[in-house]
């Protein structure tokens, strides 16, 4: 890890408030592994307000041309700071954070579930399953339109996908828990990955559970250091003692065993 | 490129027994053991490292969510999370001395008796050390933490109970919380601290106006950052004023302009906490920062900067 400046390639502006950032920076493309992170400062030079970094998921890499990328929604100082980067500008972050998910070598299929947002890691994900040889069944869900047109990321990854939105605006109505309840059958076998709302992986991983399903579970939290040193961005996660340990998202994490996390 | 660290040359700094080569630490909480930040920084350039607040025993630490975003400050909760005194003896210690950093482990008891107990424990790792730091501040513990600053007493008491057992250099971390810091830095200089440090994060807390509840799981958290350096810069400079014991100032510095107004206000050295999260290399960057500073002001000596500003003031 390191603190890096790289040029802004392009803002994508997806939607209303979904936008793709992509940035020039070797190293981060030669050393970022699925399911880490980078901590961006959201404030001009000079500036620190706001303070805290941002973590973001890295959502692709391209080693051809060194650019990675990163999909956010406008939600608040620092994610609108981060919409009004133009190209040729300097993005500030240090990366690449958090441990790599450890893909278990044994299982040849997977099923990836993300809820809004939570899709970004999962795509690093799936390009990688798919690039050594897995199987790769992905299935996103939305609460509105704002990801209407990021579906044509998706199908550069894989063919074998399902969209949902809650309101039926695209993809297909519903959520995607309700379709893998219905066809359970065809994928039981299969190791699940999930990111999104804890609602959405709360319900995972009862359902999973009950079943004796493994799943991966990306977790986030809110950060400061993003490196393992202040112990903010902790999450439950049971012990051999059936009681719970604090464990850090950011370095720990941010991949943790689904049926390990504490919702309550 | 010129080498900014290989002349050390008038920046020592002596707080009573404590000697350090530069007047740039990092502040408890904030840096772990130094191993993390080692990564971005050969950290035997700082003056030297407190770590995290060690108490006797394990600590869980606080509820989730710990962190909250505030103007230009930001809350913590964190409730001093950590393994307790036996790991950071037997398990972090060494890694920690590998990094060739000076170290000051900062330690938290609820209780008088605590505090005696690690100091025995402390006692075996004397030699590898170079102060103790006493958290007598924390704002985000149920027992002891920032309570016991409300006391002159209470201070005065942990230190000579610390003061019997160790030999090692004291460090008091105190709040500004409370309006008697004269008092409880008066307490801790007669029983044998060596220096202040002055302030620690203040209580505080932030809500959510959707969902109408507390941002931190813990309710109340404690305020770090540039939102309250004017704060903690009032603390110290009142506090140098009296000249009662040396001080590290701590509080909002990200910049080695902060750095300096701390020290011009009476500090004796420098605490850089929350900059880290934001700047990894922020402490390598502060001294370098006051070494260049140092020689566009032709000043050859830290300790002729150090509390400048409360000279002007006297003679006008």
């Amino acid at each position: 890890m390191k603190t890096l400046k790289g040029e802004i390639v392009a803002n994508r502006k997806y939607s209303d408030n979904l936008y793709k950032l992509e940035v020039f920076s070797p190293y981060i493309c030669k050393n970022a592994k699925p399911a880490q992170f980078i901590n961006i400062k959201c404030s001009r030079q000079g500036s620190d307000d706001p303070l805290l970094r941002r973590p973001f998921s890295i959502y692709e890499i391209d080693e051809q041309f060194n650019v990675f990328s990163v999909l956010f929604l406008v939600r608040g100082r620092g994610t609108q700071f981060m919409a009004d980067l133009r190209k040729g500008e300097s993005l500030d972050f240090v990366g690449p954070l958090g441990q790599p998910i450890k893909i278990p070598e044994n299982d040849s299929r997977f099923v990836l579930i993300g809820g809004g947002i939570g899709v970004v890691p999962l795509c690093l994900i799936a390009k990688n399953l798919k690039s050594i040889g897995k199987t790769v069944h992905f299935f996103a869900g939305f609460k509105d339109e704002a990801f209407y047109t990021w579906e044509r990321d998706l199908i550069k990854i894989l063919k074998d996908y399902k969209i949902f939105s809650e309101n039926g605006v695209f993809g297909e109505k519903g959520i995607p828990l309700n379709y893998i309840r219905e066809n359970f059958s065809e994928f039981k076998d299969h190791h699940f990955i999930v990111c999104g709302p804890l609602e959405m992986l709360k319900q995972a991983q009862s359902f999973l559970k009950d079943r004796k399903v493994r799943a991966i579970a990306i977790m986030e939290e809110k950060m400061a250091c993003g490196i393992g040193a202040c112990m903010g961005c902790v999450i439950k996660i049971k012990n051999k003692n059936n009681g719970y340990s604090y464990k850090k998202v950011c370095s720990d994490g941010p991949a943790f065993d689904l049926m390990e996390v504490c919702f309550d | 490129m010129t080498d900014y660290f290989s002349d050390e040359t008038g920046l020592e700094v002596r707080m009573g027994n404590i000697v350090l080569k530069n007047p740039v630490i990092t502040c408890s909480g904030t840096f772990a053991s130094g191993i993390e930040y080692s990564k971005f920084y050969d950290v035997s350039v700082l003056g030297a490292i407190t770590t995290k607040s060690f108490s006797l025993e394990r600590m869980a630490g606080n509820l989730p969510p710990r962190i909250c975003e505030t103007s230009s400050g930001m809350l913590n909760s964190i409730g001093l999370q950590n393994e307790g005194i036996d790991y950071f003896i037997n398990e972090q210690l060494q890694e920690a001395k590998k990094l060739g950093v000076e170290i000051i482990p900062s330690i938290f008891g609820r209780d008088l008796d605590e505090f005696k107990k690690i100091a025995y424990k402390i006692k075996n790792i004397e030699e590898e050390i170079i102060a103790v730091e006493l958290n007598l501040s924390c704002p985000n513990v149920a027992e002891g933490g920032i309570a016991f600053c409300a006391s002159a007493e209470q201070v005065g008491n942990i230190v000579a109970a610390t003061k019997e057992i160790l030999h090692t250099g004291i460090i008091v971390k105190l709040s500004g919380h409370y309006n008697n810091i004269s008092e409880t830095a008066s307490a801790a200089k007669k029983y044998g601290a060596d220096a202040a440090a002055v302030i620690n994060t203040i209580p505080a807390t932030a809500f959510d106006i959707e969902t109408c509840k507390p941002k931190l799981g813990n309710i109340t958290g404690g305020l770090s950052g540039p939102a309250i350096k004017p704060v903690a810069l009032l603390k110290v400079f009142e506090l140098a004023k009296e000249n009662i014991i040396p001080i590290i100032g701590i509080g909002g510095i990200m910049t080695w302009q902060d750095a300096i107004e701390f020290i011009i206000a009476g500090a004796s050295a420098v605490g850089v906490g929350t900059a880290n999260f934001i700047y990894p290399e922020c402490g390598r960057d502060i001294l370098q920062g006051i070494k260049q500073y140092m020689r566009r002001k032709n000043i050859g000596d830290i300790k002729m900067l150090k509390g400048i500003a409360i000279s002007n003031i006297i003679k006008g």
